[in-house]
């Protein structure tokens, strides 16, 4: 069995690209098997296949079993979590659901929950710049410069997250 | 009508369905079986969606959840949950009659 590795960066708001990207290896005789950092990803060589890739965002450890239930009763092959990144995968079937959410409201709920999480965080970045105001030490001014543009970063991050959540309710 | 439901109409048509299904206890897969069957293959739930309405109806009070075996949990619809369908299948049932004068196009 042939592995071979692939660095890739997808931004939070493309992971359809992603899901695309994944299946176009598929076709190519490369199918996914992980991803240990965000980027890094491992496939495992074999014949071509046409399926089907979708992550979902999950990070709720008490139900984590009985959501992977309900995925595996419905086809999904799961293949492994990165950062709270759920892969799945499944053969395209015309007699089953080839999408694991079947409407844009209920889609735009991966989202929410993502820019929940982060959202939750923005308070320490904050609170790590203003620790310059407080310091004079020269370590802690840089540190806190670079944690401004890792904020600016985070920022963007959450306004490309919200614009995701409003193209999918715009659908008529 | 009380007036806290209108907060959570119109209903999605996966949402209404499920509430539908629910009428008696139902695990996710059993939920996506019934709804694609009573809705005549017009609405296929993903796991996402189902999971996510399970989550949500449970928080809202609109589903209780009556058992957990092999760690499929199963729900049923609260009296709650029959007065907001009810009150969503009302408001459908003013559309489908104004929607009478498309038959003659």
């Amino acid at each position: 069995m042939t592995t071979i590795r692939q660095f890739r960066w997808f931004w939070a708001w493309d992971d359809e690209k992603e899901e695309d990207w994944l299946e176009q290896m598929a076709q190519q005789g490369y199918h996914f098997q992980s991803v240990s950092l965000p980027g890094f990803y491992t496939f495992e060589q074999g014949e071509p296949r046409s399926d089907i890739y979708r992550l979902d965002y999950f990070t709720n450890p008490k139900d984590r079993e009985n959501y992977l239930q309900i995925f595996s009763d419905s086809g999904w092959e799961y293949m492994g979590e990165m950062n709270g990144w759920q892969y799945f995968r499944k053969q395209k079937s015309d007699s089953t659901a080839n999408e694991i959410y079947s409407d844009p409201e209920s889609k735009a709920q991966k989202y929410k929950r993502l820019l929940l999480f982060l959202v939750i965080f923005l308070p320490i970045y904050f609170n790590f710049i203003f620790l310059n105001e407080r310091s004079g030490s020269t370590f802690i001014k840089v540190f806190s410069f670079v944690m401004f543009f890792l904020l600016l970063l985070y920022i963007y991050i959450i306004i490309r997250l919200i614009k995701r959540i409003n193209d999918l309710r715009k659908r008529i | 009508m009380n007036s806290d439901y209108k907060k959570y109409l119109p209903l999605s048509e996966s949402t209404a369905y499920i509430l539908l299904a629910l009428i008696e206890p139902l695990h996710g897969y059993g939920v996506m079986q019934k709804v694609e069957q009573i809705s005549q293959g017009t609405v296929r739930l993903g796991p996402g969606t189902l999971y996510g309405a399970f989550t949500t109806l449970e928080s809202e009070g609109m589903i209780v959840k009556t058992g957990e075996t092999e760690r499929r949990k199963s729900y049923t619809i609260t009296g709650k949950g029959k007065r907001v369908l009810q009150e969503h299948i009302r408001r459908l049932e003013i559309l489908i009659t104004n929607a009478e004068i498309t038959k003659g196009w």
